[in-house]
């Protein structure tokens, strides 16, 4: 029986390494820590990466603060796309990053949103009076200390002097998505989240668009992680910044920066 | 000590204390005739009762906020019926930190409590029914006192599972300075801020303090509760 069960194993391996054929042997698995707000285009990216090369992608998605935490702790990541520039200078401070691979991938707008379909468009400037829209009611928003949309969030309505009054109003939830579902269902009115968000909800109109120059500008880098360089990770970050991956951004509301 | 921790870190600390005393003071009553339903009583959805006690307990507590949050919100069919005819409102103000955490604590208090129930010798009740004493005699004066040791295990966990509810609270009612900030959110956004970490112990290590404190109280509790009871 013994003998039996070591030469059936045998002989699926050896199937098994048959069927895949000699080109595949070599395919890797590369682990991408991701920004949350990328959750739908890094579905796309990871079936077109894995039909283009044989290579197979993880996809790890969190918060950019919490998934650059792990990777100070060591976490196995090989690429990491971070939803904002600080969070990557914490690492290429720590000598995280590989040399030479940070790229600013994508950029972001910060959009008004409101759940009322039928609500007109506002004109985001000085004058807007968002305090007075809200009434008794709440601003969804992210985490507006340490969650790079709320921290761009509350640098625009500073920047349009609304922040002091709007400010006892806002609703924080610990990541952008969670603000964009509290609009969403209607529990508040108003939020503020990125334009690729708005695209990805039905229940959400976008009514207003922030001025690039009324907060920093939103970028997305992304770079090889240092200590984890190889044939599958560096070929990521090239399909990252092709064609495919560029229609597929663009596909969900992204903008891509050119090289 | 004033810079020991911030203004708005005291405001959280005072918060988390009321938000657990309210889910406690309402958990208590609630859980003790649930529990007593369950350990004695057989009726039609006894079993349905059961899960959706325990539901709190196995769903993920981003679940059961977002459940609430949909049930008690000022939209949901709840929330929204308290908030136009009461004039009640969960949503985004302390009242909601204080409803997730007394749902994410009840199935910790029904549990202790019950245990204890069962434990009970119907055999003590039944004696104390013959010698002529009516139902609710017999449970003040029998069932209650020798349940009281579940009782205050079943409180202390409530009051705990208070002081530290997360999940359900963020996803219900946002984390809001002074309404909804409880210790646990105040902690969670100082280590998403760059250079938050030591603030972030400070707090942590009050909060350690204050679980510690409680649980003496509880011990010491029980142990009086326990020599009363069985000195008899």
């Amino acid at each position: 029986m013994r003998f039996h069960g070591v030469r059936s194993s045998i002989l699926s391996l050896s199937l098994g390494l048959a069927v895949l054929g000699p080109s595949d042997v070599h395919a890797e698995t590369v682990t991408v820590f991701a920004a949350a707000s990328l959750t739908n285009a890094m579905a796309e990216i990871e079936t077109g990466f894995a039909a283009a090369t044989g290579h197979d992608v993880t996809v790890s998605l969190a918060g950019s603060s919490a998934l650059a935490r792990q990777i100070q702790q060591g976490a196995p990541a090989d690429v990491f796309i971070s939803a904002n520039p600080g969070w990557m200078d914490a690492l290429e401070a720590d000598g995280l990053i590989a040399q030479g691979t940070r790229r600013d991938l994508l950029g972001n707008a910060l959009v008004l949103i409101a759940h009322d379909a039928q609500h007109p468009v506002v004109g985001i400037g000085p004058d807007m009076d968002l305090a007075a829209m809200l009434g008794d009611d709440r601003l969804a928003m992210a985490l507006v200390e340490a969650v790079p949309a709320g921290i761009y969030g509350k640098a625009a309505l500073e920047s349009l002097g609304q922040w002091e009054a709007v400010a006892p109003r806002v609703a924080q939830s610990n990541n952008v998505r969670g603000a964009l579902a509290l609009v969403a269902l209607g529990e508040a009115p108003y939020g503020i989240v990125y334009a690729t968000d708005a695209a990805a909800e039905d229940a959400v109109s976008v009514i207003g668009t922030f001025p690039g120059g009324t907060h920093p500008p939103i970028l997305y880098p992304v770079a090889g992680i240092a200590g984890r360089e190889g044939v599958a990770p560096s070929a990521l970050l090239d399909y990252l910044q092709g064609a495919e991956a560029r229609a597929a951004f663009e596909r969900q509301g992204f903008a891509v920066m050119a090289d | 000590m004033q810079d020991w921790l911030s203004p708005a870190e005291w405001e959280a600390v005072r918060l988390s204390l009321r938000v657990a005393l309210w889910a406690t003071l309402f958990s208590l009553p609630l859980g003790l005739g649930v529990a007593y339903a369950l350990a004695r009583w057989r009726f039609p959805g006894r079993e349905v009762l059961n899960v959706v006690v325990h539901l709190p307990l196995i769903m993920p507590p981003v679940v059961t906020g977002y459940l609430l949050l949909l049930a008690f919100g000022t939209q949901g069919p709840i929330g929204g019926f308290m908030d136009s005819t009461l004039g009640f409102t969960f949503a985004f103000r302390w009242t909601g930190a204080a409803l997730a955490a007394g749902v994410m604590a009840f199935p910790f208090m029904v549990r202790a409590v019950r245990l204890s129930i069962e434990a009970v010798d119907p055999k003590l009740e039944q004696a104390a029914a013959t010698l002529g004493a009516s139902r609710a005699w017999v449970f003040l004066t029998v069932t209650l006192p020798l349940i009281l040791p579940g009782i205050i295990a079943g409180t202390v966990l409530t009051f705990a599972k208070g002081m530290g509810e997360f999940g359900a609270t963020i996803t219900f009612v946002s984390n809001i300075p002074g309404q909804t900030q409880t210790i646990p959110l105040a902690i969670d956004l100082l280590l998403e801020t760059p250079g938050g970490e030591a603030r972030a112990a400070r707090l942590a290590g009050l909060s350690i303090l204050m679980a510690a404190a409680a649980l003496a109280f509880s011990e010491w509790m029980a142990r009086r509760v326990a020599a009363r009871v069985g000195g008899r």
